[in-house]
């Protein structure tokens, strides 16, 4: 069903909670697909990692965004703003991967145009299938934009 | 006679004037017709010449056209048309000349044009040969030369000349025509109205002498008619005329009288029948015309003799009247009966004929013996007619019975006749008609025995005036008894000369027996002092009459009993003096509804005093008219310092604006003092402080217009405890809020840590179970339980405090749909119970849909959790009790509940079992209560251990009236 090759995926975790990270990240182990994994502890960071500036200036850009709403410094909403205003970077998916079920959150994210939003299960079982959901669906399932059109020239 | 004459000739004169001015005006007319005619004839004998110039003319350019004509071309035809042309234009000289004869003036010009034309002639001839002989450039030559020009110029100034002249001489006689037709109409329009005049100057002096003569014949006819009325008026003398043979022309009642002969009998005939036989013989009468005659006029002294033979010695003196020519007309007879006796009675009948009244004596037999003139006139008959007639001819009955009777006049009779009134009795005329008459009898003696001498005097006019006068009494006898008040009429004695019905019923008395009575008997004190005083009102009853409030007194019944009465009197003119109309109100129940008033008031007076509220009585102007104690204490001012002040002092702003609006009340006031809590205002103290007042207004009415009694009540406490209520009420709502807040943050952030915890534990679950030993796959599980559980836990404490901080407004909401929603949610619970969930048709509610369906999740999710072994049935109804509420139940075959445990499930986090039996952190019907509290319900439970239980729940209905 896929036309992706072999290729890696290049997936970044906006999140500032360590625990989380690693949670995430062994949910996104046990899909089966190759994943690069980034990790922005803040919204600085992130904006960073996806400007490619400075550290981050071989930064690759990743094919999926997972944004945690609550960040320390830049707050993820304004990362998922800044992200949906700029021309390039809005073609990414950006999916809210937050603990918050505040209708409040959801409606902003959607206004932004966040391509969706999850709320973390308490769970872990219910965490991981989550997680393999999301890789299942935006990384296998849905076309994405040719990484080719966005070389740097 | 002459009259006649001098006015015929007047008449004649006049007449004859006036045939002749109209004659004048008809020759003058005449001749101005003709003359204006004539100029109309010479106008247009002008225009006529003028016409002819105008063929002339043309006769004359076609010639010279033609010629030139001819000229250019040679033409013969040309030629022949100038022939013609000079023909007519010959003829035309004619018949000018002819027609302006009588104008040298023109004749001279038409010599000119005569010679003219002879050189015109010689032109042409010329040049028509020319042409003949040399050709067109030749004669173009010649016609160039001067002459032809001249003689063309010539012509054209003579003619416009002579047309110059017939035109000013058509304008001059279209001048004269006009003056002329003026002057004739002029002549016309003065001629006739001269001739009007003289004609009606004439009629109106014909008219003048006729009227003249007219009252000249009238004058005569008066005296003649003063002469023989005055003849007439003689009764003792006998003045009659005669012719000169002495045949009797007129009479006069004295002849009449001493003769005894009327008019009728002697007329005619010749005066010497009244002479002896001796006389006769002698020829004594002729003689005496004859020395008469002689004399101018001749006395006698005699003997005569009346109709009834008998002789008496009488003087005559006779007078010969003489025409206008002299002739002997006749002559005067003046004759004097001197036989004595004769002097008395005939003083008598000149009394009689002298009275106003129509005067009749009657003899014993009841004939007519004697009547003067008037009764002549009342009667209409002439006296020789009424003499010795029975007098029950002209008074049919009541006249002649009284002569039958030895004494003449019965004691009534002569009663009425002292007091002037007389026998009244019909009399008939002549022509049959009646009238009314009063006779007054009075016996004569007389020769011929006892005669009766009746006065009879015409009643008719006093009868008409006594019957209208009669009416007038019915009438206001009439409007006196449907008169609605007791109506009497006084007189100045004090006496009750009339009443009506409705003082009969006031008093209590008959008519009869009021009448006649002192007034003082049924009216005591007041009205009879009224009476005697000359002027009947004094000011102060003559004002109270005009308030319409009369004069209060108090009358008396029969009975004795007394009442107040109200009168109102008025004087009234009559026969009898001044009389007092008194209208008498009975106003017994006036007084008592005065007296209930004032008996009110002093009621209304002492409550005031009484109230524990202040109470002000307000009147229209907005001054307070009255207030009781506490008014005083409470604003600080004593009694007299605030009564007569403005409203305003001490309620500065509300009232007195309330007063002005026509309505007292607004709606939100009327509300207000409906539901008991009044105006509030602010009141304002003596000493200038202020404080809340409630204010209750109503309005009063009484005499002096529109009153409103404001009680007002001090509300400074009550104010301060709903401020402090208020604070309190805030205070709570923001705790709550904060409450709220904390608990949903607490939970929230709890959250994180927690699922951590939960998280890894159960990784470390995962990655190492079977790779440590037991003791640690056992640790890591209760970690891994206690993790979540802990989740759970503060899981159901955010739902629960949910309830109250997100939960939305109460709606009519579907409770059947939130039913149904409930039920999605159970689906795979149900589905895995086999569990049968039934339920009847669920009203509208008032609730928050959300959590209704989470109050249905809870319950009937319980039903099934605690199911009993077999089916799980669930059933839900709800039963509306009355309009306000609906009772929901949630009953099931499960478990059952034992009572003593019905308080204790409805806590946070209770639990009958264990949690290795029944899953569930025992938040579920707590979050039920709280719901059901915030929708305004309350819940219970009906169970028995064993036998399933029921939860019952009320929500607010969807109210009718919105």
């Amino acid at each position: 069903m896929s036309t992706r090759k072999a290729t890696s995926m290049d997936v970044l975790l906006v999140e500032d909670s360590a625990g989380d990270v690693r949670l995430t990240q062994e949910a996104f182990r046990n899909s089966n697909l190759n994943i690069r994994f980034h990790v922005a502890v803040d919204g600085t960071e992130a904006m960073a990692f996806l400007s490619r500036t400075g550290a981050y200036a071989d930064a690759p850009r990743p094919d999926l965004i997972l944004l945690d709403l609550n960040l320390p410094k830049m707050d993820g909403r304004e990362v998922l703003a800044r992200i949906k205003a700029n021309d390039s970077l809005k073609l990414i998916p950006t999916v809210i991967l937050t603990t918050s079920d505040a209708e409040d959150d959801i409606i902003f994210s959607y206004q932004l145009q966040a391509n969706c939003y999850l709320t973390k299960p308490v769970h872990l079982d219910a965490f991981d299938g989550l997680v393999k959901s999301i890789s299942e669906f935006w990384l296998n399932t849905v076309k994405l934009p040719q990484q080719s059109h966005f070389r740097k020239s | 006679m002459s009259i006649k004459l001098q006015s015929n000739r007047t008449i004649l004169l006049a007449f004859g004037s006036a045939i002749l001015v109209l004659i004048a005006v008809g020759l003058f007319s005449y001749r101005g017709v003709v003359e204006s005619r004539s100029s109309a004839g010479l106008v247009e004998h002008t225009r006529d010449v003028l016409r002819e110039f105008r063929q002339l003319s043309l006769a004359v350019e076609t010639m010279s056209s033609s010629l030139r004509g001819y000229i250019i071309s040679g033409d013969e035809t040309y030629l022949e048309a100038m022939r013609t042309a000079e023909a007519a234009m010959n003829r035309e000289r004619t018949v000018v000349r002819d027609m302006t004869k009588d104008n040298p003036e023109q004749q001279r010009r038409i010599a000119a044009l005569d010679v003219l034309v002879v050189e015109w002639e010689q032109l042409s001839d010329r040049i028509v040969a020319m042409r003949r002989d040399s050709g067109l450039e030749a004669t173009i030559v010649a016609f160039q030369d001067a002459r032809g020009e001249l003689i063309n110029k010539s012509f054209q100034a003579l003619r416009a000349e002579m047309i110059a002249a017939e035109i000013s001489l058509l304008s001059v006689r279209s001048l004269e025509k006009e003056q002329d037709v003026e002057q004739t109409k002029l002549i016309l329009i003065a001629g006739t109205l001269l001739g009007l005049l003289i004609t009606g100057g004439a009629g109106w002096s014909v008219q003048r002498d006729s009227a003249s003569r007219a009252r000249t014949e009238l004058a005569l006819r008066e005296s003649e008619d003063k002469f023989r009325r005055l003849i007439d008026g003689v009764r003792d003398h006998a003045i009659y005329m005669i012719g000169p043979l002495g045949e009797i022309r007129s009479w006069n009642p004295g002849a009449e009288t001493i003769t005894g002969w009327t008019f009728a009998e002697v007329s005619g005939q010749n005066y010497s029948r009244f002479f002896t036989a001796d006389d006769i013989e002698n020829g004594r009468p002729a003689e005496l015309l004859r020395r008469a005659a002689a004399n101018g006029h001749y006395e006698d002294r005699g003997t005569r003799v009346r109709k009834n033979g008998e002789q008496f010695a009488a003087q005559a003196t006779l007078t010969a009247s003489h025409d206008a020519e002299g002739k002997l007309r006749g002559f005067t007879v003046i004759s004097r009966d001197l036989s004595e006796g004769k002097e008395s009675e005939a003083r008598y009948r000149g009394l009689m004929e002298a009275a106003p009244d129509a005067m009749v004596v009657v003899n014993q037999s009841g004939e007519i013996v004697l009547l003067n003139v008037q009764a002549e006139k009342q009667f209409g008959y002439h006296r020789d007619a009424l003499l010795g007639q029975k007098v029950t001819s002209i008074i049919p009955q009541g006249f002649a019975e009284r002569l039958i009777a030895d004494d003449l006049r019965s004691a009534e009779d002569a009663l009425a006749q002292q007091i002037g009134t007389g026998i009244e009795l019909t009399a008939l005329r002549k022509d049959g008609t009646e009238f009314p008459i009063e006779i007054m009898l009075s016996p004569l003696a007389s020769a011929e025995g006892i005669l009766v001498t009746a006065a009879i005097r015409d009643i008719s006019v006093r009868n008409a005036a006594e019957k209208h006068l009669a009416q007038m009494e019915e009438r206001y006898r009439g409007l006196l008894e449907a008169a609605p008040d007791a109506m009497v009429v006084v007189n100045q004695g004090g006496e009750i000369v009339l009443l009506n019905v409705q003082a009969e019923n006031q008093f209590g008395y008959r008519r009869d027996e009021l009448l006649g009575q002192m007034v003082t008997n049924i009216i005591p004190v007041g009205f009879a002092e009224r009476l005697v005083a000359d002027d009947l009102r004094s000011e102060e009853d003559a004002l109270a009459q005009q308030i319409g409030t009369g004069i209060e007194l108090i009358a008396l019944r029969k009975d004795g009993s007394e009442f107040p009465i109200e009168i109102m009197l008025s004087p009234l003119d009559s026969a009898e003096g001044t009389l007092v109309t008194a209208a008498i109100r009975n106003i017994s129940v006036r007084k008592a509804a005065d007296q209930h008033m004032a008996q009110m008031e002093e009621r209304y007076r002492g409550l005031l005093e009484a109230a524990p509220d202040a109470m002000v009585v307000v009147n229209d102007a907005g001054e307070i008219v009255l207030l009781n104690l506490q008014a005083g204490k409470q604003f600080g001012y004593r009694r007299d310092e605030l009564l007569g002040q403005k409203v305003k002092n001490i309620i500065p702003e509300g009232f007195e604006e309330r007063l002005i609006a026509d309505d007292l009340r607004s709606e939100e006031d009327a509300l207000a003092q409906q539901i008991g809590t009044g105006i509030e205002l602010i009141a304002r103290r003596k000493d200038g402080s202020e404080f809340p007042i409630e204010l209750m207004l109503s309005p009063l009415e009484n005499v002096e217009g529109t009153l409103v009694t404001a009680a007002i009540r001090n509300i400074t406490a009550r104010k301060q405890a709903a401020e402090q209520l208020l604070k309190k009420v805030d205070e709570l709502y923001r705790s709550n809020e904060e409450l709220g807040q904390f608990a949903n943050i607490a939970s929230h952030d709890l959250q994180e840590p927690l699922r951590m915890v939960a998280s890894y534990t159960q990784l470390l679950s995962r990655r190492y179970k079977g790779k440590l030993d037991s003791d640690a796959d056992e640790f890591i599980a209760f970690a891994v339980d206690g993790a979540s559980r802990m989740q759970r836990l503060i899981q159901d404490l955010l739902t629960y405090s949910r309830v109250g901080t997100k939960g939305t407004e109460m709606v009519e909401t579907s409770s059947e749909e939130a039913f149904q929603q409930a039920i999605m949610q159970l689906q795979g619970a149900i589905t895995e119970s086999g569990a049968l969930v039934t339920h009847e048709p669920l009203p509208m509610v008032m609730a928050d849909e959300t959590q209704l369906t989470q109050l249905f999740q809870n319950l009937v999710g319980n039903a099934i959790k605690y199911q009993a072994p077999g089916v799980p049935k669930v059933h839900v109804s709800a039963t509306s009790n009355g309009d306000k509420k609906w009772k929901f139940v949630v009953k099931d075959n499960g478990l059952g509940i034992d009572a003593q445990y019905f308080e204790r499930i409805f806590g946070m986090f209770q639990r009958l079992h264990k949690r290795e039996e029944y899953a569930g952190t025992g938040i579920g019907l707590a979050i039920c209560k709280k719901i059901v509290e915030r929708h305004g319900g309350s819940i219970s439970v009906e169970s028995q251990l064993g036998h399933g239980s029921a939860f019952g729940f009320d929500l607010a209905s969807v109210s009718r009236d919105t």
